[in-house]
């Protein structure tokens, strides 16, 4: 299935080795970005489709809940799913440990019932929702034409692009024993060069330069400043490794995120690393049994917390990404699968219920439409 | 709650899981942390002396206080000391720290003298000797294998001035992913340090209790002489406020009231509840359909410009031409200037009603009181 795009201008673009395989873990994003699932479909359906490739992904946790874990978790798992090389560290003395908790991709039986559903609702909604369809596959469309046909390829594909885990089954072991899997402790290294080695390494081997490379490559970094780290008191040191892998995943075909409690790093410090992401977002933590956000908030018993998007990748363009919202709750259905959602606040109510409603604005419409050429 | 405090630390670490940690905070405005610290410590030993708790044993590493004190303290508490060998070993940081003691015994200038029942720690600035003792101690009481054992600093500030934080951080992350550990709890001065010292060490702990004073001036001078007594009874008092971080990701925050007596600490229940959390959290709410008590009485209380008014008073017909009235409609302007002055002090809104009938001239064709409903 290769793009049609139509051409505007005899400008082509140098497009990465990997585009030509059309493997189905790498989906064409706008403006020339090649995307990979994050491993919470409703993430990549905010973030435009998922993460695109060269982005520093940072992620600032709460340090009264764990919920970057789940963030983390499911982005690992997607890409050992996919057979994508990983590079993971953290501050526990074990991190090869960690590897044993992934999720696993939710059986196949409940996959199809939601997607089927989905397709039934997409369905109803091609006849008279012609504009929001557009928001929604975009990263597929240049043009108008063959968007129906284009619809139903993207909903078939869409299944492996980006998996449901289900949190508790653990992942099988053969995903995460090979060789493709490299485990950093952070807590005994005396500074952050012998992790920027490490990584500097793991990413020479996905250099766009390079014509042979097959696949993405994946590091996740937990807890970057955490206390027991020794070098978590080098405050600039941190910074220049932020700096140089930032640009090191740039050039790379390769995806990176980084999570930091951002309430352990000085004021100044926090918001030089918040301005060297590329996606920034921040995991909230919510007071249990709390009568004022029950009344506030429908749906309150299921939310384990927030998710708020501050920053929306943006590469190879100028044009801002306007999102209908910066804050979703993040709920455990079933107490297996992670979703993300609007936030239902009363007294508005009803439309904006489930991740694939939107809260029907014509504003989001509009400023998606802007970005179509014709 | 102190009592859900004592139930957690009772109730243990979960396979897999760290063990849940205690971070006791006080302040100098009011300094009762070491109350509740004493108060946790002979629950606990209550708990593991009767068989109710998942720890068998306890290690307590005791900086500010002498071994003896302890004992004594437990003995008063009713927890029976007579056997303390078998489940009970205290960590003598306070007789000598340093090791000058020693050093000024071995040169002869002074006298040695052992302490019985007590392992005296003479070198606190080697953090991997004291977590090697401590694990040492606790396997000695409990034996090797699955039983687990409790741990109490007595004070992490004296700890920390010693030791960098770093350190302490990774002693306190290394005992809690032990296999061994059941539950820690520890002691800290929070004014002494630096935010970033309590942010990590809350970081690090599953419940954050602290003890604040009741008067919210932090200047101990406010208020008159004449109220010393008061300020007094109320410098022994305090409110007791714990935040829990629970599995599920969320937090829950309960208050209570303490009072310090000769005994210990009592804890009694607080009846008052913030309704502040929620605000911070959730992005504002464009529009409000709900009224609150005071806008539904409010609202009861205008007096609209109807003719009937439904309360059984005669009609009044508001004539918007009040200037007109003296002469011809005196006692009806009477009243009328009786109902607006009402109208005024009800709260200070007004209907300013402009009957279309006001626009004709007196004395033209249509008689208004022909659309009246009597």
């Amino acid at each position: 299935m290769a793009a049609t795009k139509t051409r505007t201008s005899s400008f082509s673009r140098n497009l990465p080795a990997a585009s030509s395989a059309q493997s189905p873990e790498i989906k064409c994003g706008p403006n020339g970005t090649f995307l990979v699932s994050s491993g919470i479909p409703d993430l990549d359906k905010t973030l435009g489709g998922g993460i695109p490739l060269g982005s520093l992904v940072m992620v600032m946790e709460d340090s009264e809940a764990p919920h970057h874990m789940l963030l983390l978790r499911n982005f690992m798992s997607q890409g050992l799913v996919h057979k994508q090389p990983l590079l993971y560290a953290s501050p526990s003395k074990d991190p090869r440990g960690f590897l044993g908790t992934l999720p696993s991709p939710s059986s196949p039986k409940d996959d199809k019932s939601r997607s089927h559903d989905a397709e039934q609702e997409k369905g109803l909604r091609i006849a008279w929702q012609y504009k929001k369809y557009f928001g929604e596959n975009q990263s597929n469309l240049d043009g108008q034409r063959g968007m129906i046909l284009f619809r139903f390829i993207v909903l078939y594909n869409k299944q492996e692009f980006s998996n449901e885990f289900d949190l508790r089954r653990p992942l099988d072991r053969h995903f995460y024993t090979g060789q493709h899997v490299d485990c950093i402790s952070t807590k005994d290294l005396p500074n952050i060069a012998a992790l920027q080695e490490r990584c500097t390494s793991f990413l020479s081997q996905f250099s766009r330069n390079d014509a042979t490379v097959a696949c993405t490559g994946r590091i996740a970094i937990q807890s970057l400043c955490a206390p027991q780290c020794e070098s978590s008191n080098m405050e600039w040191e941190m910074l220049s490794f932020i700096r140089s892998l930032k640009s090191t995943v740039r050039s790379a075909i390769a995806v990176a995120i980084i999570t930091f409690p951002s309430s352990l790093v000085s004021a100044t410090f926090c918001k030089r690393w918040q301005h060297l992401a590329d996606c920034l977002v921040s995991v909230k933590a919510i007071p249990d049994e709390d009568k004022e956000l029950a009344k506030l908030l429908t749906g309150y018993q299921d939310i384990v917390g927030f998710l708020n998007i501050h920053r929306v990748p943006r590469i190879n363009t100028q044009v801002p990404a306007v999102l209908e919202a910066t804050t979703l709750s993040i709920k455990l259905q079933k107490r297996r699968y992670l979703v993300l959602e609007c936030l239902n606040q009363a007294p508005v109510d009803g439309s904006s219920g489930s991740s694939y409603g939107t809260s029907g604005s014509c504003s989001g419409a509009s400023s998606k439409s802007g970005s179509l050429d014709f | 709650m102190a009592d859900s405090i004592c139930r957690t630390i009772r109730d243990g670490a979960l396979e897999g899981e760290h063990a849940p940690s205690l971070t006791i905070k006080d302040t100098t405005a009011s300094p009762y942390g070491f109350g509740v610290f004493t108060h946790v410590l002979s629950q606990a030993s209550t708990l593991i002396l009767a068989g109710k708790s998942q720890s068998r044993g306890l290690v307590v590493v005791a900086y500010s206080r002498s071994p003896s004190f302890y004992l004594d303290f437990l003995k008063r508490s009713g927890v029976d000391v007579a056997s303390s060998q078998k489940w009970i070993h205290i960590l003598d940081c306070y007789t000598d720290p340093l090791g000058w003691k020693h050093q000024l015994a071995d040169s002869g200038i002074l006298p040695s003298n052992s302490s019985a029942g007590a392992c005296l720690f003479q070198d606190v600035k080697d953090i991997n000797k004291l977590q090697s003792l401590i694990l040492e101690l606790g396997s000695g009481l409990v034996g090797q294998g699955k039983v687990r054992f409790s741990v109490a600093i007595d004070s992490v500030t004296e700890m920390l001035r010693h030791v960098p934080l770093s350190k302490v951080a990774a002693l306190i992350s290394d005992l809690r992913s032990h296999d061994q550990i059941s539950s820690i709890f520890w002691l800290l001065h929070s004014d002494i340090h630096d935010v970033r010292v309590t942010t990590s060490l809350e970081y690090l702990s599953s419940m954050v209790a602290s003890v604040e004073s009741l008067n919210q001036s932090s200047d101990g001078l406010s208020g008159d002489l004449g109220n010393l007594s008061l300020l007094e009874q109320n410098f022994r008092r305090g409110k007791f406020h714990v935040r829990f971080k629970r599995r599920n990701g969320r937090v829950r925050v309960m208050n209570e009231q303490f009072h310090m007596e000769e005994s210990g600490i009592k804890f009694t229940s607080v009846t008052v509840e913030d309704g502040l959390v929620s605000q911070g959290l959730v992005p504002k709410v464009l529009f409000n359909l709900e009224l609150s008590e005071k806008e539904k009485l409010e609202r009861a209380r205008v007096v609209l410009p109807f003719e009937h008014q439904g309360n059984g008073k005669p009609i009044q017909i508001y004539d918007g031409r009040r200037s007109l009235a003296p002469e011809s409609m005196g006692e009806v302007s009477a009243d009328t200037s009786q109902s607006s002055t009402e109208e005024c002090s009800n709260g200070g809104g007004e209907i300013i009603y402009f009957r279309d009938s006001d626009d004709e001239r007196p004395d033209s064709d249509e008689d208004p009181d022909d659309d009246l409903d009597i």
